[in-house]
């Protein structure tokens, strides 16, 4: 049997410290920043503080998004650590054993088979995308996705580095910290499954957005061509997301919230503005959670669902459309139909 | 259907060089390996990178992303090729399993029917020059194309086993550390292998070996080939005394301490694809070890 798979349960874990925006430019010797909150819309975002880490959020998170669950963790057949950033006991990279194996641990998921994924921003949905695929041949019912993490560190490289607005790590001020997860279930309702569509990597793009660690300082660095990698975001991903639609037999209107990847507020607008040249029509809302948390990498549309979640706006039955731009340049389409886990999170709606 | 090898391709450093560039080295086994496959690459859906120990700890894009640009397959979008293909990639770190864990992957996508081929690709260097303690590892990578199979050859089983209990006997990981040259500080790659590692692997992997044959409904004696991880050192040569299948427990020829981490299955299948003993051989066991501990195994029948 071929089986669907929906989202079951969401939890975050957004670390307690805050970095506003004006206090961030204050960090420069020499101001060559103008207009940067107005620009991105970030006026803060959250960092991790001693004892936090990329480990830790992802955690938290885990266990978060299980107190939400019907699940149990011993009840977990797969968990998908997605991050970017595998800092545990600080700015430590850990390489192995797999940050979803020590979750596991953790957790208490004792069965779970573990892995973990690396595909830039586009990590927690390239694990729906592998979780959909075990869950549909029947190997599975339950995944946990997860991701921490702790990228504000790129900021520090940054600042030291940054002396005009034209500089290839602006990109790395905009970012936050946060930990995400989400369980990934079996169903039999066709109606509610994921539809997955577009994951496809345009690696002619792949040099547009380059982050590594550092040599001789702890932590990493990301070097970003921002215009050039949105111009090709924008214009590439149209039919990708024109073909999803089709797929699932909507068109963008029927669509009532559209999360892209959080990077800026101003790319996120001119963004919606050439699909609505494109397809002459919009989707009801497009989300954009990035005044507090910034650019949370992975983490951004599991962050925004959850907010959401809990700020009781999704209603059952709602079209959401979650879609990913990332480094390399990976394009990707999740449509679903919002199901019964917004009464969970105290909808009435 | 199922998804069966098409061809296995490796790389070492030319002219006994060690360090290397673990991207350069991982695209020298791709195209090897696309060379002797002799498919249309714009065929390939699905690229997955499992390679651990990457060139300067590279962390956006995947490797994966990398290696499709390097090897050029469907580089942009379908309208500027002509064609209406496209490959999508990342990686997928699990240790010494990598490799078997994204061939699972590709395998599922295959016999779906959502893509024709599939590309595994691995491979590992160590990170920055002379900067790591303990990393005995080879710098080596491998390439595994994959297609559907027309009959009931090919993949058929695949099965994972955890060891939680393990996940501190072998951790690697970085430290910053501020006795760098003038003063300098340097991120500096420690790999931590309890002593008890490698004997602790051997027990896991039987445990998993003997549980697996018998979910498979077969027994040791209906297995022709054996294709291990290399990895810990004389992991494969314990194992091979233990379950007792000498000749057909596949092992590469030792050089010092170095040992080949997670292209070491690849080595193997490679070893046995060039003097056709995999083609003759009618039941295949892929067994792979990796920290956590994890114990992946597959089932492939000619």
């Amino acid at each position: 049997m071929d089986w669907k798979c929906q989202i079951e349960s969401i939890g975050v874990k957004i670390p307690g410290k805050r970095l506003t925006t004006s206090e961030l430019m204050g960090k420069f010797k020499i101001p060559c920043i103008k207009k940067f909150g107005l620009l991105t819309g970030i006026s803060e975002r959250k960092i991790c503080s001693t004892g936090e880490d990329s480990f830790s959020l992802a955690t938290e998170a885990a266990k978060n998004c299980l107190s939400h669950s019907k699940y149990r963790a011993d009840e977990l057949d797969m968990i998908i650590n997605c991050s970017i950033t595998k800092y545990k006991d600080g700015l430590s990279h850990l390489y192995e054993p797999s940050f979803s194996a020590l979750i596991r641990k953790n957790i208490g998921a004792s069965k779970a088979i573990t892995f973990d994924i690396s595909n830039a921003c586009a990590g927690m949905l390239t694990g729906v995308y592998i979780a959909e695929k075990f869950i549909r041949q029947g190997i599975i019912k339950t995944c946990m996705i997860v991701s921490g993490e702790y990228i504000s560190n790129l900021c520090d490289h940054a600042i030291n580095n940054i002396t005009t607005s034209f500089s290839s790590e602006i990109s790395s001020l905009t970012l936050g910290d946060c930990g995400a997860a989400a369980i990934i279930e079996r169903t039999a309702d066709e109606k509610k499954g994921l539809i997955i569509s577009g994951f496809t990597t345009l690696s002619k793009y792949s040099d547009l957005c380059t982050g590594r660690q550092n040599r001789n300082t702890p932590g990493g660095k990301m070097k970003t061509k921002a215009k050039k990698i949105h111009q090709a975001a924008i214009s590439e991903s149209a039919p990708i997301v024109q073909e999803a639609l089709k797929k699932c037999r909507l068109s963008l209107n029927d669509i009532k919230w559209l999360i892209p990847h959080q990077t800026s507020r101003s790319s996120i607008i001119s963004g919606a503005n050439h699909y609505l040249n494109c397809f002459g029509e919009k989707p009801g809302q497009i989300v954009i959670t990035l005044k507090e948390t910034g650019n949370t990498a992975s983490t951004t549309h599991f962050l925004a669902l959850y907010r959401y979640l809990n700020e009781r706006r999704f209603s059952e039955d709602d079209n959401v459309m979650l879609l990913c731009f990332a480094s390399g340049l990976i394009i990707g389409v999740v449509i679903f139909k919002m199901n019964e886990m917004v009464y969970r999170y105290g909808s009435t709606n | 259907m199922g998804a069966q090898i098409k061809m296995v391709s490796v790389a070492q450093p030319r002219f006994g060089f060690h360090h290397v560039n673990s991207i350069r080295l991982s695209t020298r086994a791709a195209i090897q390996c696309l060379d002797g496959a002799r498919i249309d690459p714009c065929d390939i859906g699905l690229l997955v990178n499992t390679g651990i120990y990457r060139y300067k700890n590279t962390g956006e894009p995947a490797i994966a992303a990398l290696i499709q640009e390097a090897i050029g397959v469907n580089r942009t979008c379908a309208e500027d090729t002509g064609n209406h293909k496209n490959t999508f990639s990342f990686d997928l770190n699990n240790g010494g399993c990598g490799l078997l864990t994204a061939i699972e992957i590709v395998h599922g996508l295959i016999s779906s029917g959502e893509i024709a081929y599939g590309m595994v690709v691995t491979g590992d260097s160590e990170p920055f020059y002379h900067l790591s303690k303990e990393f005995t590892f080879k710098s080596a990578a491998a390439a595994i194309i994959l297609a559907g199979s027309k009959n009931s050859n090919g993949f058929s089983l695949f099965r994972t086993y955890t060891y939680p209990e393990y996940s501190d006997e072998f951790v690697s990981t970085t430290f910053y550390s501020n006795e760098g040259w003038h003063g300098k500080g340097r991120n500096i790659l420690n790999v931590l292998q309890k002593e008890s590692y490698p004997d602790i692997c051997v027990d896991c992997a039987e445990k998993s070996l003997f549980g697996f044959l018998d979910e498979s409904g077969m027994k040791l004696d209906d297995i022709d080939l054996i294709v291990p991880s290399q990895s810990p050192l004389g992991f494969t040569d314990k194992l091979k005394k233990r379950v007792g299948m000498n000749g057909n427990f596949i092992e590469i020829e030792k050089t010092g301490n170095m040992v080949f981490h997670t292209a070491g299955p690849a080595f193997a299948l490679k070893k046995v694809w060039d003097d056709n003993r995999f083609r003759s051989s009618k039941n295949i066991i892929f067994l792979t070890i990796g920290s956590g501990i994890n114990v992946s195994l597959a089932l492939y029948q000619n």
